[in-house]
């Protein structure tokens, strides 16, 4: 098989930088392609998001190359010489093109996949024929140079010349930085690179050349685009970087007198990101990854791991510490306790730093995932014949890196399922007075120690009785109430599918019960938002770390447990006469309506202490309980350790944490008194009816 | 000592490229991963030969090429250019600037080591 020969042996030990080479080029060219397609509807090419894209490919082919993956060699030197003709002006980009390049992308993907797993790559070669249908010309066409480099002396092109006037019709001012390197300076890190990233922190990086002073020395030219002067550009003459007015007539950086100045590059990005695939609000022309690729780290989520878990220990020490200071209190001066105990506070502080410090470098931004699901949204539409107009909010909110990898299945998922059941066919779109084309809308965001995601279509939305009725049918215990959250069971109950066949989307991958699964694995919840004709919300809560987090520390039946506090709304005292009977369970009357009281110690079978009572309400809206506890000592960080072992696992019991005292504490699955309590109410037909006729706006429409 | 600067945005070709220089004895291997970065180098200490890839971003390998082969400073300096195969234009394009030598990836790592070499006794 041509492409899936051995590594030609001399590079065997760079496969996996390969991968992960290939795998950063495959979401620069996502998003590029994604970028791209506005402009076949205005016919302007974004000459930058073409350049990008060339770059990634080319750098696929190269590596390809060497490591011997042939047929990505193949399939990216085409895809290279397509857009090296685009941006030589003797192809143009068109829907098919833009539409082969895409399955492309998807091919180098599964021929770099089938290398990594050794398996054999997929079949090419009617994908290479569809390039050369397209014009390109030959490949050996490939485009020695960008398309208008630079002359080293800095002529600035068309292009960056306009962008200059237009900044001064603004009112903005150019700037001309000169940066002097010297090994004084490069030995405390002032360097080429972090100048530019400097600049392009306090403006717009139109031109960067490097210069020969008289007497032989190096230097370099910033031309760059301020709102104003700011201070500390003065103060930046310490680090050889001195900076003046741009006068167009000064030779440094000479503008070309005669460049026509091309009316389609009259609205040239203006920095407000209308689209929403700008390159993350970065106003520099050059490509900001050159210095980014220079200064970033590469690093192994296992070694992030490891250092997590070492600042978890170091909270359990704190912790220690914490508890013998406590006993020391009345031993020691005052004085001398104060004095440790300040320390002590510091450490914490200090400590709870460097875990957020840890959790930052291990936060990615969502966007890559979501210009997946652009992609699979694209493919979908083209199988089901539908129009879908998909919109994405959030996508700079930053999630840990293997909760990312992990969601990425069950938000897949979701988005076919929305696809090929939730929206109708046009047709019956406009028959029910909708627009024809369907919406769909991917939303993610931050709220204080976790993250939620969301995916809403405006379709038919999910009707309960069909869907009982075919639990029904499939043998699956149907309860009788039909609240969202009763659907949401019986939707992830294994083997149930909502369609007779399953089709070649959703029918593929995992079943909701595994996106259920994966949610609640990684310490989420997921919900479901429904309303026939209007639409389908599904909503995913998850925590924004995985090892450590805070926790209220309660007692119950004489022990000590640990509720997340992400997952507490809020902590109450109980009123005698609150709590009504009713059957085996006890309602509380909570905001003008009533949930579910459940008693810590009777759930897990402890015994009872009489006394007053604490309640922790946990859960969202109607799926509100209350957790009866006996105190509440206080909030502490808590090392979440997960309970693996089928056999210690404990419905109601998430894992266990040690606290200073070296005792050992399980902290409370709060989902499993949502799920369990509602459930059991509801089934007397108690709670949960409420919101089907109280049904939530559907985003989208 | 012999100082070469292996200038490539790929990070993980730059470090195939200096992988295949083991060989080649008593030299120092250095890196740039753009055009300026790769300047910067040169003024900041002696460079004997440098190794340049020619599609990066910003500052193209041949703008490098001319920016060394125009200023009499960095004259005794050499260059491979290496880059990925199938580009017959740039060949010329690069000798034509002043490159000493002109090579395509995937390249043999002996090639490339004996290339060096050759350079380097050369100069």
């Amino acid at each position: 098989m041509p492409g899936n020969e051995p590594p030609s042996d001399p590079f065997a030990e760079f496969i996996d930088d390969y991968f992960v080479e290939c795998d950063e080029h495959l979401a620069i060219a996502r998003r590029s392609l994604l970028a791209l397609e506005p402009s076949l509807a205005n016919s302007r090419l974004d000459s930058e998001v073409v350049d990008e894209l060339f770059r990634s490919c080319h750098s696929i082919k190269g590596l390809s190359a060497m490591v011997g993956v042939r047929q990505a060699e193949l399939l990216a030197h085409e895809m290279e010489s397509y857009l090296s003709a685009m941006r030589k002006g003797t192809v143009r980009l068109t829907a098919q093109g833009l539409d082969i390049l895409m399955v492309a992308v998807n091919a180098l993907e599964q021929i770099i996949a089938a290398r990594r797993q050794h398996t054999a790559p997929p079949e090419i070669a009617d994908l290479l024929a569809r390039f050369r249908g397209l014009g390109a010309g030959a490949a050996t066409q490939q485009a020695a140079r960008p398309s208008e480099p630079a002359p080293p002396e800095g002529h600035l092109t068309p292009e960056k010349r306009h962008l200059l006037e237009a900044a001064a019709a603004q009112g903005h001012l150019p700037l001309l930085f000169k940066f002097v390197p010297s090994p004084a300076l490069a030995e405390r890190g002032v360097n080429v690179n972090s100048v530019r990233q400097r600049l392009e922190g306090v403006g717009r990086l139109i031109d960067a050349v490097p210069v020969l002073a008289d007497e032989g020395q190096v230097a370099f030219l910033f031309l760059l685009i301020c709102e104003s002067v700011d201070p500390a550009f003065e103060s930046w003459a310490a680090d050889g970087l001195t900076f003046h007015a741009y006068q167009p007539e000064k030779p440094a950086v000479p503008a070309e007198s005669n460049a026509p100045v091309d009316g389609d590059t009259g609205n040239v990005d203006s920095g407000n990101g209308d689209t929403g695939n700008d390159h993350s609000g970065g106003p520099v022309v050059g490509n900001s990854s050159t210095s980014a690729i220079t200064n970033v780290v590469r690093v192994e989520l296992s070694r992030l791991d490891a250092l997590m878990r070492m600042v978890g220990e170091l909270v359990i020490s704190r912790a220690r510490l914490n508890a013998s200071l406590e006993r020391t209190e009345s031993l020691l001066p005052p004085a001398e306790w104060r004095a440790l105990q300040e320390t002590n506070q510091a450490l914490e502080r200090q400590l709870r730093d460097l875990r957020e410090g840890i959790m930052h470098v291990r936060m990615v931004p969502i966007r890559d995932v979501f210009a997946r699901m652009q992609f699979v949204v694209r493919d979908l539409t083209r199988e089901y014949g539908r129009k879908v107009v998909l919109t994405l909010h959030g996508e700079e909110t930053e999630i840990d890196k293997f909760i990312v990898e992990r969601i990425m299945d069950p938000l897949l998922h979701l988005v076919r399922n929305a696809v090929s059941h939730g929206l109708e066919p046009a047709n019956e779109r406009l028959a029910a007075g909708k627009p024809p084309e369907g919406h769909l809308e991917l939303r993610a965001w931050a709220t204080g120690e976790t993250i939620r995601i969301e995916v809403a279509d405006d379709g038919r939305g999910i009707d309960a009785r069909q869907v009982l009725a075919r639990a029904n049918a499939a043998g699956i215990p149907v309860p009788e109430s039909l609240a969202e959250d009763v659907l949401l069971d019986v939707l992830c109950t294994p083997g149930f599918s909502t369609r007779d066949a399953a089709d070649l989307a959703s029918g593929r991958g995992m079943g909701m019960n595994v996106v259920r699964e994966v949610v609640e694995e990684l310490g989420g919840q997921l919900a479901v938002e429904t309303r026939v004709g209007h639409g389908t919300r599904f909503m995913i809560h998850l925590p924004l770390t995985l090892s450590i987090a805070d926790a209220l520390i309660v007692t119950a039946g004489g022990q000590t447990f640990a509720v997340p506090q992400a997952s507490v709304r809020e902590v109450l005292d109980v009123a005698p006469g609150a709590i009504r009977p009713l059957e085996n369970n006890e309602l509380f009357l909570y905001r003008e309506s009533a949930i579910p009281f459940v008693r810590l110690p009777v759930f897990f079978g402890l015994p009872e202490e009489k006394g007053p009572l604490s309640m922790l309400v946990v859960g969202d809206g109607r799926n509100a309980v209350g957790i009866g506890v006996e105190r509440v000592l206080g909030l502490r960080e808590v090392v979440v350790r997960p309970l693996i072992d089928p056999l210690v696992r404990v419905p109601g019991v998430g894992g266990a944490t040690e606290l200073g005292d070296g005792r050992v504490v399980l902290i409370l699955d709060t989902l499993a008194f949502t799920r369990g309590a509602a459930k059991s109410l509801r089934n007397k037909g108690i709670a949960g009816t409420s919101f089907t006729s109280n049904p939530t706006a559907v985003a989208g429409a | 000592m012999k100082h070469i600067l292996v200038v490539d945005d790929s990070s993980t070709l730059r470090r195939m490229v200096i992988a295949s220089l083991r060989s080649v004895g008593n030299i120092q291997c250095h890196e740039a991963g753009n055009g300026l970065e790769a300047i910067e180098r040169l003024s900041l200490g002696p460079i004997h030969l440098m190794i340049v890839d020619l599609n990066m971003p910003d500052m193209h390998g041949l703008e490098v090429v001319q920016f060394v082969r125009g200023h009499a400073a960095f004259k005794g300096i050499s260059l491979i250019v290496l880059t990925t195969r199938g580009d017959d234009e740039s060949r010329a394009a690069a000798l034509g600037a002043g490159a000493s030598a002109y090579m395509t990836k995937p390249f043999e790592p002996k090639e490339l080591a004996t290339a060096v070499r050759k350079l380097l006794v050369l100069e």
